[in-house]
């Protein structure tokens, strides 16, 4: 019987690690959106929770409208995310590049209303979900079964594709040109362009990065959660963006922990302590992470640009 | 996100109340038409305005013309309390048709209590609804009687002895499931747990999680179908072979979309293939109408509104008069007769309906075979 006990006790531990390891990558995926763009132009993109939610909603379209199949209008979305995240540098941010950075910071609050507006129009307000006949059938399949654990290939895939498109997000970063440049103008957006770097180039494409990976999110939890509405972008968006402070926003690798530490806490808390209060938890542990290392876990301390 | 909503709101409200005309009786509805639970709204909105047509087309009330006015509250307590300020200082307005939800009700009670203003709520099943204030009145029944009822046909027709349970941290659920622990415990089921959800929560793993490994005969979702339909997706994905059921916030189209959901069972105040002979011709109209079969936001909102019209008729547009009047309808004989049965109050502004079983079957609602009285 006590056996019995552990062997529920440990299962139900590795359940829920599961449970907030899936969570917590999604909010990773998003939170690198938020501190990528932070880092290149110190500018908190309130709208990106809204470029997540269009990921989710231009796939679902395109399936539902125009039945194409689900990988190639996930990737279709992604490239469509890259862009508007784009449009929405040029047209709402790059104006307001030289204005105080409290104008951006409005605008962005602006464009993330805009944006739900525009969805609930075309959309409405009610929740969708993906046909389950359009989405590959082995997603719902059970990759991993350890007594009562039970993993299905779709949590295996999201945990896989986030994985993957860090790795990528590394390699860009550290090893190509663009990647240099972004680290650049991060440093010194002045000095970079003096050494003859096109800021504004590097700038789109940095929204078009973090763009994607969010709308790549957007997908994935669409699909796991079965519902996607207009508002979605919010509540996620304010986690993520809790996920890249807890992190060191600026720092992609603290961004990507942050994530991870969050739907943890989120997910046990709600788990073993009260579910009523699982988002309270996880605020909690973020607010005491920044209140021992105000810079964020991996986040380095900075002398203020003055 | 509540933000972009108020300006929905505002923008309903503000064509809904410029669609102003010298002759006519105000009636408003109350309801969520848009946000999570515009569909619950829909059946509202269908019902009352089929019954304003047929009121009209009988000559109006007193000759004079029924207008509906719908007023968005999106469920959400705060909006329902700027609802009801703005129609308790409407002269025209002598009774209001709503709310839906339990808490936008029980947010909008002190206002109407302030302005003397006469309520009927069609949906809201909180117990301590009516109990809170003179001018409210509900052509309902409450959440301790469908708790308990959910209780007995779970234990007697379903025979589910080990029961989990996940609410959602509003007053309607929470209302509910402590009604059904009360009944359950009396009858010896076995509670195994209960865990709590906000309304704006997706993922529903951890605490599904944590059901599973206390293996339960059926999970109690005394919530609203949004949330309801994640649920049963996501248990499904953690390989729970549970039962589930619910109450009447359950009862929405959303679930049957849901493959997940099949066997699922609800409570609900109207059946349309149980309803009583004076039901057909309004499942008929209904039908003609909208193209689907009524379900019990449309047929409880098409009663609530035939009441308040009725109530003006025979008392005129004072809101005490009107009041009073509703008051007096106390007893089976003098009880308002409607599509959902005979509605009288007591001495609270509560009343006794009966309740019927659903279930998902072939992803259809259809009456559970064994009904229980």
């Amino acid at each position: 019987m006590d056996l019995q006990n552990l062997f529920d006790m440990s299962s139900l531990f590795l359940q829920q690690l599961v449970n907030g390891l899936t969570v917590g990558g999604v909010y990773a995926l998003i939170a690198v959106g938020y501190t990528m763009v932070y880092g290149v132009i110190e500018l908190i993109n309130f709208a990106h929770g809204e470029i997540y939610m269009f990921g989710a909603f231009i796939t679902f379209h395109l399936i539902t409208v125009y039945k194409v199949p689900f990988f190639v209008a996930a990737l279709v979305a992604v490239a469509a995310c890259a862009v508007i995240g784009i449009l929405l540098d040029i047209v709402a941010y790059r104006p307001l590049r030289n204005a105080p950075r409290l104008a951006a910071l409005i605008t962005a609050i602006g464009m993330s209303i805009f944006f739900q507006n525009l969805a609930l129009i075309k959309w409405g307000a009610q929740i969708k979900s993906y046909p389950l006949e359009a989405l590959p059938p082995f997603f719902s399949d059970v990759a991993v079964r350890i007594g009562d654990v039970q993993v299905t290939w779709l949590q295996v895939f999201i945990l896989a594709t986030t994985l993957l498109l860090m790795f990528a997000l590394h390699t860009i970063i550290h090893r190509t040109k663009v990647g240099a440049a972004m680290r650049a103008i991060a440093q010194d957006k002045r000095a970079a362009a003096l050494m003859g770097i096109n800021v504004n180039r590097v700038i789109s494409f940095t929204f078009a990065l973090g763009s994607s990976l969010g709308a790549v999110a957007g997908i994935l939890v669409g699909v796991f959660y079965n519902a996607i509405w207009p508002t979605m972008g919010y509540i996620a968006g304010i986690k993520a963006f809790a996920a890249a402070v807890l992190g060191g926003i600026g720092s992609v690798p603290g961004a990507m922990l942050g994530g991870v530490v969050l739907g943890v806490a989120e997910v046990f808390g709600a788990g073993y302590l009260s579910s009523q209060y699982r988002d309270g938890i996880a605020y909690a542990v973020m607010i005491l992470v920044i209140v021992f290392k105000p810079s964020g876990l991996l986040g380095k301390a900075m002398i203020q640009k003055v | 996100m509540r933000k972009s909503l108020i300006w929905t709101a505002a923008l309903v409200c503000l064509v809904g109340s410029a669609a102003w005309a010298g002759d006519t009786i105000k009636i408003p509805v109350a309801s969520p038409f848009t946000g999570p639970l515009a569909s619950f709204g829909e059946g509202v909105k269908n019902g009352a305005l089929l019954k304003a047509e047929e009121i009209n087309a009988a000559g109006g009330i007193n000759g004079k013309k029924v207008e509906i006015l719908l007023e968005d509250e999106l469920c959400d307590p705060k909006e329902a309390a700027n609802v009801a300020t703005k129609l308790a200082g409407d002269k025209d307005v002598a009774v209001v048709v709503g709310h839906l939800c339990s808490s936008a009700s029980l947010a909008a009670a002190p206002i109407y209590k302030d302005a003397k203003l006469p309520a009927i709520s069609p949906a809201s099943t909180n117990p301590n609804l009516c109990k809170s204030s003179p001018y409210y009145f509900r052509n309902v029944y409450k959440d301790d009687f469908q708790g308990a009822f959910l209780a007995r046909y779970v234990d007697e027709a379903l025979g589910w002895k080990k029961i989990a349970i996940f609410y959602e941290t509003n007053d309607y659920s929470i209302g509910l499931k402590n009604a059904f622990v009360a009944e359950a415990k009396k009858r010896g089921l076995r509670i195994l747990g209960e865990e709590a959800y906000t309304s704006d929560t997706t993922d529903f793993t951890p605490q599904l999680s944590k059901f599973k490994m206390m293996k339960p005969d059926a999970i109690f979702i005394p919530g609203y179908a949004p949330q309801g339909t994640l649920i049963v997706s996501q248990a499904a994905k953690l390989g729970m072979k549970v039962g589930f059921f619910g109450a009447d916030g359950l009862d929405d189209d959303v679930m049957l979309k849901n493959k997940d959901a099949e066997g699922l069972f609800v409570t609900t105040p109207f059946l349309p293939d149980a309803a009583g002979p004076e039901a057909q011709g309004f499942i008929k109209a209904y039908k003609a109408k909208y193209g689907v079969e009524p379900n019990w936001f449309a047929a409880n909102t098409y009663d609530a509104v035939g009441l308040a019209a009725q109530a003006i008729a025979k008392a005129g547009l004072d809101r005490q008069k009107v009041r009073d009047y509703l008051a007096s309808l106390n007893s089976p004989d003098k009880a308002y007769k409607g599509v959902t049965g005979a509605t009288y109050f007591d001495k609270n502004g509560d009343c006794l309906k009966a309740a019927f079983i659903k279930e998902i079957r072939g992803g259809k609602w259809v009456s559970a075979k064994k009904q229980i009285q």
